[in-house]
This record gives C-alpha cells, sequence and structure tokens, in this order.
C-alpha cells in the first residue's frame, strides 16, 4: 500500500492501492520538529516531518500512541545533488532514532502527481537504502495498511 | 582472477522513457551514465561494477549491470530520475536477475 498527495488511484505496478492522504484523517505533515509536538500525541497519527529532524522525546510520544512516521520518496526526488544526499542522511539518522525509541515508521511515495508514483520495488530499494532490514520493512507495510484502516 | 574474486552482478532490466518517449541511444547511454555518476559518484561507480549492457531505442527497454549487494541503491538510483534537462524522465526498474538471459 502506498499513500500519495493526489486524487484515488490504482497502483499497477504496486503490491495495492495508493490511497490519497486527504482520505486520511489521522494523516499530519508538518515542516519541522517543533510542529510535531502535538500529532505525535495524537493516537494513530501518520506523521510526515518534512525535514526529518525531530525530538527523540517526541518519537517516544509517537510510539506510546501508535503512531508512525512516514518516509517519503517524494522528498528525496524532489531535490538534487548535495541537499539530496544530506537529506538521506538525515532520513537515515530518523530511522534509526525510531528504531531506539521503539516508534513505528513506514514507506511510501507521498507523491504530488502520477509522475512521482513509484513501484513496490522502488519503494523496498528505498527502505534498505535507509537501512530498514526486511523483518522492519514487512512490518512497516502491516503498519501502515493498520493504520489506514484506523484513519478510514 | 579467481571466479570468488570477481564482482559477484546482478541485471536489472529497465524502460527508459523521456517526455512520454524512448529516447535514441546516444541520449539514453548519456541521461544513465549521467545520472548514475551524479548519485554514486566516481568512486562509487567504481566499486559498483556498472556497465549499460544493452539498449533497445525502439521500446526503450534495456539492461544495466550492477554488484550483487548494492542492487537496492541502483533501484532507488533508478527511481530518483524524474526528470532531464527540464523534460520528464522515468526509470524504471523491471526485473532483476543473475544472468541477462533469465530477465
Amino acid at each position: 500500500m502506498d499513500i500519495v498527495c493526489f486524487g484515488p488511484i490504482g497502483n499497477p505496478n504496486g503490491a495495492g492501492q495508493a490511497l490519497p492522504a486527504s482520505s486520511l484523517p489521522n494523516f499530519s505533515s508538518v515542516p519541522d520538529g517543533k510542529q510535531a509536538k502535538g500529532a505525535c500525541r495524537k493516537k494513530n497519527t501518520l506523521l510526515h516531518v518534512a525535514s526529518y529532524e525531530i525530538d527523540e522525546g517526541d518519537l517516544l510520544e509517537l510510539a506510546r500512541a501508535g503512531g508512525a512516521i512516514i518516509f517519503s520518496l517524494s522528498d528525496i526526488l524532489s531535490e538534487q545533488g548535495f541537499r539530496r544526499a544530506i537529506l538521506i542522511s538525515k532520513m537515515r539518522l530518523l530511522l534509526a532514532a525510531c528504531r531506539k525509541r521503539g516508534a513505528s515508521f513506514v514507506f511510501c511515495s507521498l507523491a504530488k502527481d502520477a509522475a512521482h508514483v513509484r513501484s513496490a520495488r522502488e519503494l523496498t530499494a528505498f527502505a534498505a537504502v535507509l537501512g530498514a532490514t526486511d523483518v522492519e520493512r514487512k512490518e512497516a507495510e502491516k503498519k501502515i495498511e493498520e493504520l489506514a484502516k484506523v484513519g478510514k | 582472477m579467481k571466479p570468488t574474486e570477481r564482482f559477484k552482478r546482478r541485471y536489472i532490466s529497465f524502460s527508459l522513457l523521456l517526455s512520454g518517449k524512448p529516447p535514441a541511444y546516444p541520449e539514453a547511454k548519456e541521461i544513465v551514465h549521467t545520472h548514475f555518476l551524479s548519485f554514486f559518484g566516481e568512486a562509487g561507480i567504481s566499486s559498483l561494477a556498472f556497465k549499460l549492457v544493452k539498449y533497445d531505442a525502439p521500446s526503450g527497454n534495456g539492461v544495466l549491470r550492477c554488484e550483487r549487494s548494492r542492487v537496492d541503491e541502483a533501484i532507488l538510483c533508478m527511481a530518483c530520475l524524474s526528470g532531464w534537462k527540464g523534460s520528464p524522465a522515468r526509470l524504471e526498474p523491471l526485473s532483476t536477475s543473475g544472468t541477462i538471459k533469465r530477465l
């Protein structure tokens, strides 16, 4: 399952349907960690922090509330060169922090248009490059389906 | 060199589209080489065992080679191509195999 930022579509290359983020009331996108504090306390939040910088205390709150951090492939697509390298590095650090604090994480494209939708294999590669193990990736797939059901 | 000392290779088939159409061979080669060089850098490419093995211009399908342990990085690199010189571009991985024949 994938979450996108535009209308409902079928993902022909993916494992399942691509859900629009607007249809999920528990989806929350914030530009930085300071604004993520409130969202972390809400139950079952799917939280996208665009800066990929968030306090470990907030991650603990998120883990307690049963939410998950979103790692978006479209954030990488929109950057180029050195800025892209820095963003991948921040994502790796955040994933390690999530693992340390027991917070769940999910991988999706958050595509803004059809051209940015990526296949399930590409999302798997994205997770692997960020340092997620196969077990963590499968757990992430289950988590995204579970939180999408809760949000509906 | 012993077979065990060589790079363990994997082949990835792909489909390349530039503005919705498959580009000609020289342009496709330039896109793939420039994009991989930009993503991995010179040192990264040297350890990746990267090669554009073949490309069929009419269909836009091709095969590239990489090192076995870095298949995921190569696929992410392909996924990261979204434009080329102001035109939308897509380098979509189709399948991965240890031999070209089985792709």
